[in-house]
């Protein structure tokens, strides 16, 4: 992510629709919206102690889509201005994507998001076409902007999790919620000084609170004021209060404030009888303030000094950063988090979060599953994974870990004598056909082989492409990729002999590891005898033949190669060549071997012509492959469509596209969300919960902790997919 | 559970399963979650067909799988002195920095001494191994830590007392079940020793799932009177049995939209 371009559209955005309480609604009407929007506006931060937290990775999330709507907007824009000059599609097409840098990331995330409704009504893609559809034929560039707008409507599922944009921080001084005399020095509103005009009368102080109330989803909150300069006296306070508590008065005197004062070292609970606290504070002190939402406890620091808890029970909801000052000359600079903090309070959260981490790993799963009393928790683990990779159809997997955990308990029911303490009669994984067919489609697809993967849907589930189009396309456009994937290895390869470096274009060992990978996968998954593969052989022996034509060297090693479960790997390869390259009208024979795995080896004999030769067909395939896929969808208004097409087909344009803006997506990692939403598509048609146990486990955590979180309770420490998924 | 309950409570209900059906946890996660479990648990022939299955990594604790599991296999089998070699093979460090771990091992080695002389004809009975075992490794540890010296003695009272006529405490000692926790302490202390996470990652999950429905309860949350992961078992052996489901049984549960057929 790039370029002034972002940072200026963030402005904006943050500016225009952050502010959500009813204090910090003028900052945006103030003198902030009136100039420069990039400079005023509201800088994007996350304190240090909140990072890793489930409030930090919303707010990142609203942030992210708040972006995404904004460069969206301005690629509108853009379009239409361009629309009327045409001819720079493709330039134009690459400049969007760059600045972007995840364009197609955008579309990748959209299964995750839209696809629920579409997979078991196929309903909604339907709608889509009957609203879209009048509004793209009617008119030119005009209609565009109107047809963003519709779809932001239907199309924008709530981003991944369901609750609404998280309380924003603290980020500056209000403008508005401010007593006369204090001046906000700073364009980022966080340096004030006390110049009141005119005498001062001896009971009236100033008082200012900060834009935003402390939200309560932090867990913890903590802010640091540097004091600049102070009067004679130092009569400052430091502290929070409600949103009507009269800023005439310093924080602490008044019912619904708290607050640290710097004159004698008191803290004020909502009254002016202070009590002793920490010692005073002057010119060049650092004071923080912090609140536990989960304890209720309030605490202060002075230059980095833990002072201790002063307050407790402090449960009150809209409480904002509040300072106030007595006398003229005062002058401080306040810290929301977007630089260091001089009190270590990144160690306070991690302790926080310990305490809380602790009593979770404490926790019985009995309640949750009533047999783990005899079993233990065990029990409830091995049969959520067994039921996981049955139901995700890992026949293999599924199959030898039930094997794993009879090995393991035999010693121990041995031992007893009878088997009664160890329940493993779930264990058993049923034998299970469409298990194992859905395991073929995701072999199928992990190893880059669509077409085989659409070939098997077809055959065992013939409805599933039909009434999920979505799917479709993603297939389709999945099949483009790996076609301009293997173009670009090609190119390389025939680069590289071309300089006499036959070696040079090799890919890196991980790539090679998961290409081996997934040819095992492949021999694993199609545990059946291969009858399926007899089309399949016939060409590979026409292959064959074709290529041994060529040279006798690529033939005798192909042979050797091809012992270990090569064969299968190779195939697809040939198969989806052949194909391709009958669309583009040339002789099936070029691509054999080209694919991944053991295919590259046959690459390094090749010479740089036969290489380029290759390419060039290949390329010519990939091109036609690429038009009529672009025949089929060009119709298509949804813009998700549209976008993935144009990302797409910029690929083709780069000399070499694993290095482009749009490299990531060649990646192997891309077909496992193609994979997967087909799997669930098809676990759907079968009636069957698209969801395994486990995910079901996960879905009600986030929920749970959505519910427990937001009063700032125990919730707010925990971050179900940093600390428990992926941790 | 009442009727009445019930139908107060299915609106609310399904607003729920609604919200966690919406979550779609990534596909990435899952296998990873997954393969953390098989690794760390040691389950290696299920791992390797799970990376070749799904097509992904087995993570770095996979370099030690193998020793883990013979070490493993080698505690639930009761031979003890093997685990310990195995161990020290592997770092001596281990158990050198573990005093606690080192006389969990040792009291489980004793403890299979006095089960083979136990399991002998009343006449034969020889202690003298178990005997001379315990003073030779474990008293000498046992003197300078308190805990160790209350285990050693509740471990020798074991031959006192004839075989039937046990206290639960002591029976609990000749549980396969402490084999299996004294293993799963070693596979914990071999992963720290690698730099691991020291327990795979799912067990927190199920327990973080646990801890947040009962903290949602004591904050008296509008969630669902009875919120089921959808496993077989999960009723106990009572509701639970019977055919074999699958996931056949799993998916009606999760499909129907009312969902009652696990409450009433």
């Amino acid at each position: 992510m790039s370029g002034g371009r972002d940072a200026g559209s963030l402005g904006i955005s943050l500016g225009g629709g952050g502010n959500g309480s009813a204090s910090g609604l003028t900052i945006g009407n103030g003198d902030a919206a009136g100039g420069s929007n990039a400079g005023n506006a509201a800088p994007f931060f996350i304190p240090s102690y909140l990072r890793g937290t489930r409030y930090a990775d919303r707010l990142e999330e609203h942030r992210r889509v708040q972006m995404a709507a904004q460069r969206e907007k301005d690629m509108q824009a853009a379009q239409v201005a361009q629309a009327s000059g045409g001819a720079h599609q493709t330039q134009q097409h690459q400049l969007g994507s760059s600045i972007g840098g995840h364009g197609f990331g955008g579309f990748r995330r959209s299964p995750h998001s839209s696809a629920p409704g579409s997979l078991s009504t196929s309903g909604s893609s339907a709608n889509l076409h009957k609203l879209g559809g009048p509004a793209g034929p009617q008119s030119g560039p005009a209609a565009g902007s109107h047809r963003g707008l519709a779809h932001d409507v239907i199309e924008r599922a709530p981003p991944s999790l369901v609750d609404d944009a998280p309380a924003p921080l603290p980020s500056r001084w209000s403008e508005t919620d401010k007593y006369s005399g204090l001046e906000i020095v700073d364009a980022d509103g966080l340096e004030l000084r006390y110049t009141p005009a005119g005498k001062t009368h001896s009971d009236e102080a100033a008082a200012v609170r900060a834009d935003h109330a402390m939200p309560r989803a932090c867990g913890v909150y903590y802010f640091e004021v540097t004091m600049l300069s102070k009067s004679k006296e130092g009569l400052v306070g430091i502290g929070f209060s409600g949103p009507k508590v009269p800023l005439s008065r310093l924080p602490g005197w008044e019912p619904d404030s708290w607050a640290y004062h710097g004159d004698d070292g008191y803290v004020f609970c909502c009254t002016v009888s202070g009590k002793n606290y920490g010692p005073r504070f002057g010119t060049a002190d650092v004071v923080g303030c912090g609140i536990n939402f989960r304890t209720g406890e309030v605490f202060f620091t002075k230059n980095g000094n833990d002072l201790g808890v002063t307050f407790d029970k402090v449960k009150h909801d809209k409480l904002f950063p509040s300072v106030g000052m007595k006398r003229p000359g005062e002058h401080l600079k306040v810290n929301f988090g977007k630089d260091p903090f001089v009190f270590d309070i990144d160690g306070k959260m991690e302790t926080q979060k310990r305490i809380i981490h602790e009593d979770i790993h404490n926790t019985s799963v009995v309640p949750l599953y009533p047999p783990a009393k005899k079993l233990g928790e065990r029990a409830l683990i091995h049969e959520l994974v067994a039921q996981f990779l049955a139901h995700d159809g890992y026949v293999e997997t599924a199959r030898a870990f039930a094997q794993e955990v009879r090995q393991e308990s035999k010693a121990m029911k041995d031992l007893l004598g009878n088997g009664s303490s160890t329940g493993e009669r779930f264990l058993e994984p049923v034998e299970d056909e469409d298990a194992v067919n859905r395991q073929k489609i995701r072999a199928a697809i992990l190893e880059g082989d669509v077409d085989k993967a659409l070939a098997y849907t077809d055959q065992y589930y013939p409805s599933v492409l039909r009434e999920n189009e979505n799917i479709y396309f993603k297939l389709r456009c999945r099949k483009f990729i790996e076609m301009i994937r293997r173009c670009t290895e090609l190119q390389i390869a025939a680069a590289a002999a071309a300089e006499g470096r036959p070696e040079s274009f090799t890919v890196n060992p991980t790539r090679r590891h998961n290409a081996a990978a997934t040819a095992t996968a492949a021999a694993n998954g199609h545990g059946a005898p291969p009858d399926d593969y007899d089309v399949f052989d016939s060409q590979m022996e026409l292959d064959d033949h074709v290529a041994s034509n060529g040279t006798a060297a690529t033939n005798g090693r192909r042979g050797g190669g091809g012992a270990s479960g090569g064969t299968m790997s190779a195939q697809p390869t040939k198969l989806e060549l052949l194909s391709s390259a009958a669309a583009a009208g040339s002789s099936g024979g070029a691509g054999a071997g080209v694919g991944g795995g053991e295919g590259e080896d046959d690459l390094a004999t090749l010479t740089a012509r036969e290489l380029h030769s290759r390419y060039s067909r290949l390329l010519a395939a990939t091109i036609g492959y690429g038009q009529e896929l672009k025949a089929e969808f060009a119709e298509d208004p949804r813009r998700e469509v549209k976008r993935a097409l144009e990302d797409t087909f910029a690929l083709i344009a780069y000399p070499d596209a694993r290095e482009s803006a749009l490299g990531h997506l060649l990646e192997e990692e891309g077909r496992v969300p193609v994979a997967e939403e087909l799997n669930a598509a098809v676990l759907v048609s079968l009636g069957r919960c698209s969801a395994a146990a486990l995910e079901r486990v996960v879905g009600q955590c986030e929920v749970l902790v959505q519910e427990v979180c937001d009063e700032g309770g125990q919730g707010a420490f925990v971050n179900v997919k940093r600390d428990f998924l992926r941790g | 559970m009442s009727s009445s309950t019930v139908s107060t409570t299915t609106p609310t209900r399904h607003q729920f399963d609604r919200r966690v059906e919406e979550v779609k946890p990534s596909k990435t996660d899952m296998n990873f979650l997954v393969m953390d479990y098989l690794i760390s648990e040691g389950y290696p022939v299920a791992a390797s067909k799970f990376a070749a299955e799904a097509n992904i990594k087995p993570g770095p604790a996979a370099e030690s799988i193998e020793e883990r599991v013979e070490i493993k296999q080698a505690i639930c089998s009761g031979d003890i002195q093997t685990a310990i070699e195995m161990i020290n093979e592997l770092n001596p460090e281990i158990l050198d920095r573990d005093h606690a771990l080192h006389f969990s091992l040792l009291r489980l080695h004793l403890i299979e001494l006095i089960r083979t002389s136990l399991a002998m004809p009343p006449n034969k009975t020889d202690i003298t191994p178990a005997l001379q075992f315990a003073t030779e490794h474990l008293a000498p540890r046992a003197s300078t830590n308190s805990e160790f010296l209350e285990d050693l003695e509740r471990t020798m009272a074991l031959l006192i007392f004839s075989p039937t006529s046990l206290t639960p405490e002591l029976k609990a000692l000749l549980d396969p079940t402490l084999r299996q926790q004294v293993a799963n302490h070693v596979m914990e202390a071999i992963l720290r020793s690698h730099g691991q996470k020291s327990e795979a990652r799912i067990k927190d999950l199920v327990r973080l799932r646990a801890w947040l429905e009962s903290k949602a309860r004591d904050a008296k949350k509008d969630i669902p009177d009875s919120m089921p992961l959808g496993l077989d078992g999960e009723f106990g052996e009572a509701e639970g049995n019977g055919a074999h489901q699958g996931e056949d049984g799993v998916s009606a549960n999760g499909n129907n939209q009312d969902g009652d057929a696990m409450v009433s």
